[in-house]
């Protein structure tokens, strides 16, 4: 709640308030006039609605407080009587936490790296140049993405095998970061930015890259975070990918190191959620610091009216 | 070991993918006969399994010249797994055969060496062997073989006033001291409950299976299994047992509930044996005073020989493996269907397929296992049925009943509805379609 | 798929206009290439694969025999695919509409200033990154028949028979629905975040002096500058809804009985538990056109109204 506005000033604060409030209350310079009560009624309901939307992460953190046998009862109890806090201290000395976290980190970054990259590359290929057969390999693209993963990666999963990449974080990386989401998601953007701005920019002798470098990429920030938060979150969270590629403890990802307190008869319940909310603290503090980048990008702004 | 980095160029590699489907390569090391031997074997969980070690090492002392080492997997995803690997050559060299339901695939698609020839040398006191038999010949040996018994608690059982077990139930005997159980102990005061059924559909359907003279898994008719159902929809109707739908809405784990004193009764696999023990020392589970009797019996007939169920655990050989390879292997599979490891997992509290007399003092010698008589019987005394006897249909039949178990007991559908439409499921759309 | 036309007029402008076409697709084929490497080999190559195996009964091992359609005329009569089929069909006709309106709706409502907005936007998120099972376990908990809290309170709400969600086969889907919709719709909302950038301010304020309400000028300022995100929302939102799993698998797996069995659902246990890949991958093409199908309805409607 008492989180500072990080957000930098719009260039036009006004532009941003098309929901039901009155405009005139947005266009008031915040903080020192005294709250109406339709403010607070509203501030009442957001707080509601992230209580709710926090709930079942507030279960992960009661129940990492827990004893394994009894996080699950009849009926919920939904606070320990006794926290054991010793969990988190416990969770580092029976576990390979820290190397799960290493290679959790490596993959998140190198995947979103290249996603960002090639994503962002192709997309403006697919948005702004000409060539033969452009929309038909597009089609292709977005095509791949209506096809189940489960039933295709026992292929998959022999090509890689048969390159060697098996039983390697390559092969996470590998899965991960040509996805055809990234391209999609970027090439959509890419339309909003008005063709002129192109051709401006080739009349002043820019070639293609450069209008990739010094226009688009520019530009697309609010995109390129969108993107890479979720790019970033997927890798992170992945269990399935992992799960199918990885066998050496030395690789695991923490999703992945977290099923290691599954055996077959019994299960550390306790730990994994301890596990659980360890793994999502960096990605909500990741979130919190990217969401800023939501912002105007300056020069759309001006092109399109 | 396979190397880390890329062997092959991409386009030789994109045209192997062209043609995947007849790309089943394995086995590439090089075979050395004579010399050391280093074979690879699956395994899981390995820091809270401590069998596939005991294993090892005890065949490892037994033949320096041979070394097993693990390749791990998990435990819950472990057939996935060993799939993709299988399929993509890069399999072990000898496999762990979790789940008996999968053994048939493996077996069909060529990925096990036929073991007949060791096979034919091991004892009759090897159970569970003839599950891994396919034509006429054996394709896998078991090495532990789990079955299911009634835990109870003798604490509970004293407080509700209650007499426990002092020989095998029939199913009526075992439905009066439920009632009893229930009304005693609410009588004391006691939350806990008469019963606690897991939500798996083996609890109910496993020895409906086994004890039904006459039912067959994949026959296409399922009424052997209504009697259980109706039984277990009583027991929940009259607070006997947590009913289904809490049961899996809260993820009730049957650990917490036997092992916290939750429930008087529990029917459960051998295994439970091990993991209790432990969870008693490290403060998990409760102490108080529990034994195991033998799953209560249809009638009287087999109270001298209980009939139950569970399925073995095999291990098989990767069909790709080099000679020097296989007849390694071949070893270690003898060994670890043999006397020798049965002993050395009897005394880690595990249930191993060969039972003679050094075993079962072995088993007994664990500090903590109920010596009492009628557990010990229970140990040494039982006709154990697969729960999923190896047919190409097996997988596809016990996937059906899944669903058939959860619409029977969340009380969404009748029982000789949902039975019915199991039938005609099982024989449209698995027995058809083979 | 750089190649130019060949036979154009002769001369010299003719050769430095093709010359420069060519050079132009060359450009836009080097932009795609990097990513198309990867894509191309680890994607599309097996996704291919995937098609030629739905025409076999390919079971993981050994050679795949090639018994052309029978895997699709056996899913004309296979009555549980039917099951998965209105399933799925009755999971994505609600999820996508209540989570298209939901995310959009947090997106303009979080895209302001606002204190604590840094926060509000993390709670949205919150869920798409808290641990799946976990989310499945506290959901299920919240469910409960009898002590769950979502029962007592519509108790005091007077309603004297609550459903029993997710362990009754009438009100599993519905339970599924709300927490697919309340897991995504941070997901969503980030993408419409970023599209919200792209609404020129000065329309806006054009607008406001033309006297527009609040909701004209949503209706003719933001979503037409919106569209091209809308797009991206809706196919990817149909897309994920027609394939769903995960949340189906770790909250009812499919059960009571059928009463949530989705098509991802079937092709897994087809699959990877029966080891019948050709007649999974034939469930996967049908999947596969159902998604096409209503992406290029999708984009034919885009289109026109781009127009």
């Amino acid at each position: 709640m008492a989180a500072p506005r990080t957000a930098p000033d719009p260039v036009a604060p006004g532009a941003l308030d098309h929901g039901a409030e009155p405009p005139t209350a947005a266009r008031r310079p915040s903080g020192e006039r005294f709250p109406t009560p339709g403010r607070v009624a509203g501030y009442a309901v957001l707080v509601l609605a992230a209580a709710a939307l926090l709930l079942p992460f507030f279960w992960m953190v009661s129940s990492s407080l827990k004893t394994s046998n009894t996080v699950f009862s009849t009926p919920v109890t939904w606070l320990p009587d006794v926290p054991r806090w010793r969990n988190y201290l416990e969770i580092w000395r029976v576990s390979d936490m820290l190397v799960w976290l290493k290679n959790t980190v490596f993959l998140s970054l190198v995947v979103t790296f290249l996603q960002l990259f090639t994503g962002s590359f192709a997309a403006y290929g697919f948005a702004k140049a000409r060539f033969p057969g452009r929309n038909l390999l597009f089609v292709l693209y977005v095509g791949t993405i209506a096809v189940p993963w489960q039933a295709y990666m026992i292929p998959q999963f022999i090509f890689m095998s048969e390159i060697g990449l098996t039983d390697t974080l390559w092969s996470i990386v590998a899965l991960q970061a040509f996805g055809a989401f990234g391209v999609f998601l970027m090439r959509q953007y890419y339309a909003t930015i008005p063709d002129e701005l192109c051709e401006a920019a080739r009349v002043d002798g820019l070639s293609e890259y450069g209008i990739y470098f010094r226009i688009m990429l520019p530009l697309s920030v609010p995109a390129l975070a969108s993107l890479a938060l979720l790019t970033l979150v997927t890798t992170w969270n992945d269990y399935l990918g992992p799960l199918i590629y990885l066998r050496d403890p030395d690789l695991w990802t923490i999703q992945l190191g977290l099923k290691s307190f599954v055996s077959e008869y019994s299960a550390e319940h306790a730990l994994i959620m301890t596990g659980s909310v360890l793994s999502v603290l960096p990605v909500a503090v990741v979130f919190l610091l990217g969401q800023k980048y939501f912002v105007q990008g300056v020069a759309t702004s001006g092109m399109k009216g | 070991m396979r190397s880390r980095y890329p062997r092959r160029t991409a386009i030789a590699a994109a045209v192997a993918a062209t043609a995947l489907v007849a790309t089943a390569c394995g086995g590439d090391e090089p075979a050395d006969s004579g010399g050391p031997v280093t074979l690879t074997m699956s395994a899981w969980s390995l820091n809270s399994t401590p069998e596939f070690k005991a294993l090892a090492d005890a065949f490892h002392e037994q033949n320096p010249d041979i070394t097993v080492e693990f390749k791990e997997y998990d435990a819950t995803n472990y057939d996935t797994q060993l799939t993709a690997d299988l399929a993509a050559g890069s399999g072990p060299d000898v496999y762990v055969l979790k789940n008996l339901k999968n053994f048939i695939t493996y077996q069909s698609g060529e990925q096990l060496l036929d073991v007949s020839d060791l096979a034919d040398q091991l004892g009759s006191e090897v159970s569970g062997l003839g599950n891994y038999k396919v034509d006429g010949a054996t394709f896998a040996v078991p090495y532990r073989q789990d079955s299911w018994y009634l835990y109870y608690n003798k604490d509970l059982f004293a407080a509700a006033g209650v007499t426990p077990p002092d020989e095998t139930w029939t199913w009526a005997e075992y439905e009066k001291a439920i009632a009893d159980l229930n009304a005693g102990l609410k009588a004391a005061g006691s939350p806990a409950k008469a019963a606690y059924q897991h939500v798996w559909q083996s609890t109910v359907q496993g020895l409906a299976l086994a004890q039904t003279r006459g039912a067959e898994l994949t026959s296409g008719d399922y009424g052997y299994l209504k009697p259980y159902y109706e039984r277990a929809l009583a027991q929940q109707e009259t607070g006997a047992q947590v009913d289904y739908g809490a049961a899996t809405t809260n993820s009730l784990q049957y650990q917490a509930q036997f092992g916290t004193q939750q429930a008087a009764t529990m029917l459960m696999g051998s295994w439970y044996v091990a993991t209790l023990l432990s969870q008693q020392e490290s403060g998990a589970a409760q102490a108080f005073e529990w034994g195991f009797a033998p799953a209560p019996q249809l009638d009287e007939s087999t109270r001298d020989k209980p009939v139950t169920f569970g399925d073995p655990t095999g291990l098989g050989i990767n069909a790709a493996v080099d000679e020097a390879e296989a007849a390694a292997a071949k070893e270690f599979l003898s060994f670890a269907a043999g006397e020798g490891a049965a002993a050395a997992l009897a005394s880690i509290g595990i249930t191993p397929a060969t039972l003679t007399e050094p075993v079962v003092e072995a088993y007994f010698e664990v500090e903590g296992v109920p010596a009492d008589e009628l557990s010990r019987f229970a140990f040494e005394n039982r006709d154990t049925k697969a729960e999923n006897p190896a047919s190409p249909v097996t997988a596809a039949v016990q996937n059906a009943l899944l669903e058939t178990h959860s619409a029977i007991m969340s009380g969404s559908t009748p029982v000789d509805d949902a039975l019915d439409e199991a039938g005609r499921r099982v024989r449209d759309e698995v027995l058809e379609s083979k | 798929m750089s190649t130019t036309t060949v036979g154009g007029p002769p001369g010299t402008a003719g050769r430095t206009k093709r010359w420069h076409k060519a050079r132009r697709s060359l450009q836009g084929v080097s932009f795609i290439l990097p990513n198309f490497l990867g894509f191309g080999l680890l994607t599309l190559g097996p996704v291919v694969a995937l098609f030629y195996v739905s025409f076999t009964n390919w079971n993981v091992f050994g050679t795949a025999r090639w018994i052309g359609l029978d895997n699709f005329t056996r899913l004309v009569g296979d009555r549980s695919f039917h099951r998965a089929l209105l399933n799925t069909l009755y999971y994505s006709a609600l999820h996508i509409p209540l989570t298209l309106a939901l995310s959009l709706g947090l997106a303009l409502l979080l895209n302001r200033k606002l204190r604590g907005v840094a926060f509000f936007r993390t709670a949205a998120f919150f869920p798409y990154i808290t641990s799946i099972v976990a989310i499945a376990i506290a959901w299920n908990l919240l469910f409960s028949k009898d002590a769950g809290p979502l029962n007592q309170v519509l108790g005091l709400l007077g309603v004297d028979d609550p459903p029993g969600w997710t362990a009754s086969s009438t009100w599993a889907m519905p339970a599924v629905i709300i927490v697919g919709v309340w897991r995504e719709m941070g997901y969503y909302m980030l993408l419409f975040l970023a599209g919200l950038q792209t609404v020129p301010p000065e329309l806006h304020e054009a607008a406001r002096i033309d006297g527009a309400t609040a909701w004209q000028r949503f209706r003719n300022v933001t979503l037409p500058c919106l569209r091209p995100t809308t797009f991206f929302v809706t196919v990817m939102l149909t897309i994920g809804s027609f394939k769903v799993f995960d949340l189906i698998l770790v909250m009812t797996n499919g059960g009571p009985g059928q009463s949530t069995l989705v098509l991802s659902q079937y092709i897994y246990q087809k699959g990877l538990v029966e080891n019948r890949f050709g007649y999974a991958s034939a469930i996967s093409v049908v999947l596969f056109a159902l998604c096409m199908l209503v992406t290029v309805v999708q984009f034919a409607i885009n289109r026109r109204r781009d127009a």
